[in-house]
């Protein structure tokens, strides 16, 4: 697919996304209480029954300021890195009949589908940095987290890698519905296995030992836990630099797992739908 | 320009049965049925002609339509559409193909019809001049240049049929598969889209392959048709030979001057024609085609006759006849 396409497509889907304003605050406000709200009620009750919530006292080698940051940047970027998942679009696609326009034209489905999915995640983007501004700049850092520039260009191609990971994992998931009329519940148990594996629900710090050992290997990390470590200036760059090299090599094996999928699905696809 | 080779498909549809108790058991344990909606279909189409592919609900039209177009595998046959196999997709193919389908939206429902164009124009690299020629064409044409800063959903299913056809024609394409492209429309908007696909024959001469309901649509575009029953082709030729093929019979009216007087004339009529209907005035005969002349004379030697008239069979309900094979089958009638 041509840059220029991509750059078109992309364009247009963040001008469809941006026109629902209501949807736009909808978003922030569930997404804020969910992503942000919960974890500081709950961390503030821990800490308090722990003997107090000064910067003293350490969970998951964590003060209480560094966990609410830790929170914060987790809610604003997963939100970048999920991107649009939701509306499952491609699923849709072949439920609905809606692939039948994407088979006709002559360009390659799947980065024409990346590039809708980029441009839907505009809102989430703006929102990432409006929110991540008032919150780290207007608020204020807690002690020991640093953002710098720099800190920001690597969480930038850490997102990057992250949200092309997240979309490819949930592929061929979605292709699926090639068999199967609903894969809601395949998307659903993606995002909490994502969400645990990748320390969106708990820094991976908290994990069991093995699990600590076993889980940089795999693509998870590379989602969440990466991304937002880079934020806070807790990585050193070596560590980042592996950390994308291992999430670049799983886009590469997952996108040749969704190409299979697709290749044994499409021969199945009717065309029909609503 | 396109050859289709004992073309087959057949889908395999799971069984449901109603109920709670059904669901339950479909969860555990689910029927296939074999549904065979297109067995073995040859046919060519060269450039310039419009064929009209007719067939009742689930003849299997869209499904031929969607193989040729490349969004489906066939099970069994072959196919070559500008020297391509459509699903086989190659750039190439898709490049000169455009599919119009009446019931499914292609366009993007939620953005204004100038930014799909646009769009297209990148996914089919057309250079600017010559989008902008062709987009000015069309949109003159059909009479919807008010429109295209419209959003697709909020459009009249007019005007959208049109923005439909517009998208299509953009990359002006050698090969158009039209699937019900009237359908749902008011009388003015149907003849505009029958008019515009004739002058759009004539300036580019493409291949058109069009499926409707509506038979003035067929009678007005297609000199040639394919009808399609249950999957399996039973007509390719002329619409004109349609009722000399499938209508072996002649309707004669005689209208009379004053009431007939003896019941023996009638005997004479019969030997040659059948009687559809009789009365003071009037005398109705279903004829042979080869016997027309004989039968005229025989009701002009035995019938006070005022008026003479001879009709063909409506060929819309030949063709009626014969999809739903009801007495569209004479014996030696069928290919």
């Amino acid at each position: 697919m041509r840059a220029k396409l991509f750059a078109d497509v992309f364009i247009i889907e963040a001008k469809r996304t941006m026109s629902y304003r209501a949807d736009f605050w909808i978003n922030v406000i569930g997404g804020l209480l969910s992503g942000i709200a919960i974890p500081y009620f709950m961390w503030s009750w821990i800490f308090q029954a722990e003997g107090g919530g000064d910067d003293t006292l350490l969970i998951g080698g964590r003060t209480f300021g560094q966990m609410i940051a830790y929170y914060i940047a987790c809610a604003l970027i997963s939100k970048v890195v999920r991107g649009s998942d939701l509306p499952l679009s491609i699923s849709s696609d072949i439920y609905e009949g809606g692939l039948n326009r994407y088979l006709l034209y002559p360009t390659r489905y799947l980065p024409f589908k990346y590039a809708q999915q980029l441009g839907a995640m505009v809102p989430n983007l703006v929102q990432m940095v409006g929110f991540g501004v008032i919150f780290f700049f207007a608020l204020g850092l807690p002690a020991g987290v640093e953002i710098t520039a720099t800190t920001v260009a690597m969480t930038a191609a850490s997102l990057l890698v992250a949200n092309l990971l997240y979309f490819l994992l949930t592929y061929p998931l979605q292709l699926i519905s090639f068999w199967a009329d609903n894969v809601w519940s395949l998307i659903i148990l993606l995002r909490f296995v994502t969400s645990l594996l990748g320390g969106a629900m708990l820094p991976l710090e908290m994990f069991p030992a093995v699990w600590r050992d076993v889980l940089p290997y795999t693509p998870f990390p590379t989602l969440f836990y990466l991304p937002v470590q880079t934020l806070l200036g807790e990585v050193s760059i070596v560590a980042w630099g592996q950390g994308l090299l291992i999430g670049l090599a799983w886009c590469v094996g997952i996108g040749l797992c969704g190409a299979l999928v697709w290749r044994r699905g499409e021969l199945r696809y009717t065309g029909v739908g609503i | 320009m396109i050859e289709v080779q004992g073309l087959s498909k057949t889908f395999t549809v799971h069984k449901k049965q109603p109920g709670l108790l059904g669901s339950l058991r479909s969860l555990v344990r689910r029927e296939k049925i074999e549904k065979h909606a297109l067995k073995s279909v040859d046919f060519r189409i060269a450039e310039g002609e419009i064929v009209g592919l007719i067939g009742a609900n689930g003849a299997g039209k869209t499904t031929l339509v969607k193989m040729l177009a490349g969004i489906i595998h066939p099970t069994a046959g072959d196919a070559t559409v500008l020297g391509h196999r459509p699903w086989e997709r190659h750039d190439g193919f898709r490049q000169h193909v455009a599919l119009i389908m009446g019931q499914k939206a292609q366009l993007w429902w939620d953005l204004p019809a100038a930014d799909c164009f646009l769009l297209l124009k990148e996914i089919y690299q057309l250079d600017a001049k010559r989008y902008r020629e062709t987009l000015d064409y069309l949109t003159e044409v059909l009479d919807v240049r008010d429109q295209i800063n419209v959003q697709i959903r909020r459009l009249s299913l007019g005007e959208r049929m049109k923005m439909e056809l517009i998208a299509a024609l953009l990359h002006t394409p050698r090969v158009v598969y039209l699937d019900e492209p009237t359908i749902g429309l008011d009388l003015t908007a149907q003849r505009a889209i029958r008019d515009f696909l004739l002058s759009y024959r004539e300036l580019h001469r493409p291949a058109m392959l069009l499926t409707s309901h509506y038979m003035e649509d067929i009678e007005r575009l297609c000199e040639r048709i394919i009808i399609l029953r249950e999957g399996e082709l039973i007509y390719d030729g002329a619409l004109s030979d349609v009722v000399k093929k499938y209508a072996q019979h002649k309707r004669v009216i005689a209208h009379l001057r004053k009431t007939p007087d003896s019941v023996e004339r009638r005997h004479e009529v019969s030997l040659i024609a059948e009687y559809e209907s009789i009365d003071d005035l009037e005398v109705r005969l279903r004829v042979p085609r080869d016997r027309v002349a004989e039968a005229s004379s025989a009701l002009l030697a035995h019938y006070p006759v005022a008026d003479l008239s001879i009709e063909e069979p409506d060929i819309g309900t030949i063709i009626e006849r014969i999809i739903r094979r009801d007495g569209g089958t004479e014996p030696g009638a069928e290919k």
